[in-house]
This record gives C-alpha cells, structure tokens and sequence, in this order.
C-alpha cells in the first residue's frame, strides 16, 4: 500500500477509535463525515451500534475477571465503574485475557469506591486468580534428582514456588469475604472486617486452584524463597532473625505440600 | 507435547466449543461433528482450559477461529499473536484457522471487537497483502471471514461482496462465508443478500456459519445470541445450493443455551447439508 494511502487508512481507523471512546461527541461527529447513511441508519446510529458492542465487551470481560467485586458492589455499581474505567485505560492486547490488570489501582484511586477499602485488595486477588487459573502450569517436583544432590551442596540450591502461583497480603480478611460468596457456602456469612488481616499463597495445583494460608513462620520463608535466592543465605538471613525457624522442616513440608515445585543452582 | 488426535478433516455441523460445555463433553461425548474453538481463549502457554481443550480434541476435530489477527488494519501484524496462534495450531491441528475482515487494533490499541473497512482498491491492496503474510507464517491458508456492518464508508469504491473477491483472488485464501452476516449487512445496508452470495466464487468457500441476530427498531443486531431465523436459513439452502455440502457452524456466543438447543440447530443444518449432498450424487 503507497504510503499516503496507509496513512489515510491510519487516520480514519485512529478517528474511529477516538469516536467510540470520546464522551464529547466532537470525534463522532467528525467520523460521521466519512459515513454513508444507510435507509434506516444514520452515520451516527451506526457508530453508537459499534461503541455499544466495544465498550460492552470490555465491561463483560472486567466482570467475567472480577465476578467477586461485581457481586460485592451491585450491578449497577460495578457497570459505573467499569465505563468509567474502560475509557481510562485501553486495551493493548489482542488477548481479552490481558486486560485490566490496573483495575485493582484503578479502585485505590476511585472516590466512589472510597467506602469499600477491601475493594481493591479484593480485585487484586481475583486479577491473580484469573492469571493462575489460565498461566503456566507447574511441574512436579523431581524429588529424586533432588535427594542426588550432595548435602554440601544444598546451600547453593534456590529453591522455587509453583510458577502459578503468588504471595498476597491484606489487612482485611478477604479470604473470608472470598469464603462467604461462594455459591456453595452455607454457615455464618458475616464477615469483621476489623478482624485481622490474611497472607495467604494463591497457587494451582494441576487442574485445582489452592488458598492456602501460611503461618507467619511459613510466610517468612515463602517471601525468602521467592526472592530466589541460593538457600545458604536464605538460613543465614533467618539466623540473624530473632524468630527462630526450623528451615529444614519447613522446606521439607514445603516440599510435601506442592509449595516447592522445582530447584536450580 | 505428543499428540495423537484425529483426523483434522471437519464434515457436516459443528458447535461453538465454550466453557460451559466443558464437562458435558467430556463426560456424555455428545455426538458434535466437530467444534470451533475461540482460538484468541487459549493463546496462554498452558493453563486448565488447555487441558480442557486437549482432551476434548483427542474426540473431535476442531477448528480455530480468532478476531486478533486485525487484518484491516493500518498497523503492522502482530507477530506476538501470530507467534502464539502457530503454536496452539501445531500443536490442536486445527481443520481451519480463521479471521475476519476487519480491523480491531490502531496504534497499539485494540478495540475487543471487529471494526469496519472502507472499500477501496488501496484497503484491498493492504489487506491482501497482511493475509499473504499471515499464510506465510503459519504455512497454510487461512479463512476469510465476511463481517455484518453498521456503517459504510463514503470512500468505498465497491461493495462486499467486490472487494472479498479481489481479496481471495490477490491473496489466494479461502473464505469463510457468514450466512447470518451477509443478511444482517444486506437488511441495514439496503442490498440484495443474494448480489452477495452469487458473487462469491464457489470453490473458495470452505466453512459457513449460521447465527441467530437480534431484531432492533431499525436495524438488525448480529448478537449470536439467538436461533437462527427463517429469512437466513432460507438463505442458508441457497448458499449450499451455490457452494455444495460445505460443513457449517452454528455459532451462538452469548446467552449461551443448554447443549439439547444447541444440537437441535447443528441436527437442522445436517439435514440440510446431507439433503443437498445427496441431490449433488444423484446430478
């Protein structure tokens, strides 16, 4: 295609996508003037047809992404939120899948989410669910190339979490609102949201998605495993602590547990 | 990755393949022809709903179907996407893959859905171009997907139905022809559906599908959300009367119904499509 030609193509596709995100009107009005009417729609019918469709679509993906922030917030709500939020922050991936990653900041930032200060940690732990459900899968550990390795070797190891997996942490208890809306859940679905707040290792396990929450002692060692670094330094770092942990037992339950999927030098 | 599926070859009437169906399928193997699969839902490396699309496809042949190739568009391929579609393709041995004729990305920024082209011999040019490409990365033909539309451009030189043909011929790809679209576009736009169906040439047409559309004030509203409607299945005999026993999808993508619905469409486009295959053997 001659350079001018795509060029002009580029400019009425860039006109197109300012006029479905333009709250003004000024871009519609502009791109109506490159529009045929049709006998029963006009330039302007038309364009509202395609911005319905995009902007739809980019709320429905939120809401598929988020469903618990959706049904903690309403409809109504949630559908507010979400325009006002898809024209903030477009779409740069091909893949739906990709999109709103910066809707938990988005709510941080949002005045009238302002009342719900466990909204945005609770988006982050959906953002996370939905990549792990859909990321990478993890390979089991190979205990036996791991008990050949000589033990005065192990300080060199660094040992690695399941790939599909994240440490989060909250000072609400969103584990317990997670809980309570389940579809299956039956018992007290009150929730303090006073009540301390959670660590929890979000991860999956094969085809199954696991909250785990780890004790302080655990937590301390998870963090110190995924800065990975080699596990010599990661037993001297917790020496100096004044908390004194049984590193061995731990990684061995680590290890037990699914939490230690693989190891490198 | 080993893989041992069947043949990729599709025949007759085929579902849409969606996550809700997961466990139906696995589980009754319902006796589906073949599915489509939303091949932009399974670009991620691994994943459950990969696992779930492998298992399905050791029973069935599929074939992909994407929007994010954004073959209109005035900016370069995304090699990224086509890098990741090649490798769900080498490794599910899709019958097709397929895309549209559409744009849905501009500078960077995706629109989540198709956009509409201007007509001209310049955006045929761009167009055919980027499908050569997109073959040569893939090594193999791909399907062109006729679009429904809201607007038209006062730029066009050429209808549709021109422009796809000069489209297929530059870019020797093949077509997948949306029966549901060309009656959606032909109501709002004012033209003869069948101006459009006799222009296409016939042995490029390799999969049809059907769609239910939502009736508005003033215009139709291509939602596939809704069983196929009179006017299109009408239309629908005579495309296979024009193009033959071309295996056909029944593509309901939202307010999705129970699998029994679903199959009752795919039952009603096999009965037609074996009707007209038998009256081609008896010609």
């Amino acid at each position: 295609m001659l350079t001018g030609d795509l060029m002009e193509l580029a400019a009425l596709q860039q006109l197109f996508y300012d006029a479905i995100f333009d709250k003004s009107g000024t871009r519609s009005e502009a791109l109506c003037q490159h529009i045929t009417t049709a006998p029963n729609l006009t330039a302007a019918d038309g364009i509202a047809i395609y911005r319905g469709s995009i902007l739809g679509k980019l709320s429905s993906t939120l809401q598929a992404i988020y469903p618990f922030c959706h049904r903690l917030v309403g409809d109504t709500f949630f559908r507010m939120t979400a325009s006002t939020y898809v024209h903030l922050s477009p779409s740069t991936s091909p893949d739906l899948g990709d999109y709103g990653e910066d809707f938990p900041e988005f709510l941080a930032m949002f005045e009238p989410a302002a009342s719900l200060p466990y909204l945005p940690d609770m988006a982050r732990f959906e953002w996370h669910w939905h990549r792990i459900f859909n990321g990478e899968d993890t390979s089991l550990l190979d205990f036996q190339a791991l008990a050949n390795i000589p033990h005065e070797k192990w300080g060199e190891l660094i040992f690695k979490l399941p790939k599909a997996s994240v440490l989060l942490e909250s000072v609400y208890p969103i584990h317990r609102i997670w809980q309570v809306n389940q579809p299956d859940y039956e018992g007290d679905d009150s929730v303090n949201l006073d009540e301390s707040g959670v660590k929890i290792l979000l991860w999956r396990q094969n085809d199954e998605m696991r909250l785990d929450l780890p004790t302080d002692s655990e937590w301390q060692l998870l963090k110190a495993f995924q800065s990975q670094q080699p596990f010599g330094l990661i037993c001297e770092a917790l020496a100096n602590n004044e908390a004194t942990l049984d590193v061995s037992a731990l990684l061995t339950q680590f290890v037990q547990r699914g939490w230690i999927a693989d190891f490198s030098f | 990755m080993t893989t041992h599926f069947p043949p990729s070859q599709i025949t007759g009437a085929g579902l849409g393949l969606r996550s809700e169906h997961y466990q139906d399928i696995l589980i009754h193997h319902p006796p589906v022809q073949w599915f489509e699969v939303l091949s932009d839902n399974y670009l991620a490396a691994a994943g459950q709903p990969l696992h779930y699309l492998e298992r399905i496809r050791n029973n069935y042949p599929i074939t992909l179907h994407g929007v994010g190739m954004s073959l209109g568009s005035a900016d370069p391929l995304n090699l990224e996407y086509l890098t990741r579609l090649k490798r769900l393709a080498n490794w599910m041995e899709p019958a097709y893959i397929s895309d549209h004729l559409a744009w849905i990305s501009i500078n960077g920024c995706y629109l989540s859905d198709l956009a509409p082209l201007p007509y001209t011999e310049a955006v045929m040019e761009q167009v055919a171009q980027r499908i050569i490409q997109v073959q040569d990365f893939l090594e193999q033909r791909i399907l062109l997907e006729n679009p429904s539309t809201y607007v038209a451009f006062k730029s066009s030189t050429m209808p549709e139905w021109a422009f796809i043909q000069g489209v297929v011929d530059k870019a020797d790809c093949d077509l997948l022809l949306d029966v549901n679209n060309i009656y959606v576009s032909a109501t709002n736009h004012g033209f003869d559906p069948l101006n459009y169906l006799n222009a296409i040439p016939t042995e490029r047409v390799k999969e049809i599908h059907l769609a239910g559309y939502e009736e508005e004030e003033n215009y139709l509203f291509d939602t596939h959300g809704y069983q196929v409607h009179p006017p299109v299945w009408d239309l629908y005999q005579k495309a296979l009367e024009r193009f033959g026993a071309v295996p056909t999808l029944i593509e309901w993508d939202t307010d999705i119904p129970s699998f029994e619905v679903l199959m009752a469409e795919a039952d009603k486009a096999d009965a037609l499509i074996k009707k007209i295959a038998n009256n081609r053997s008896k010609a």
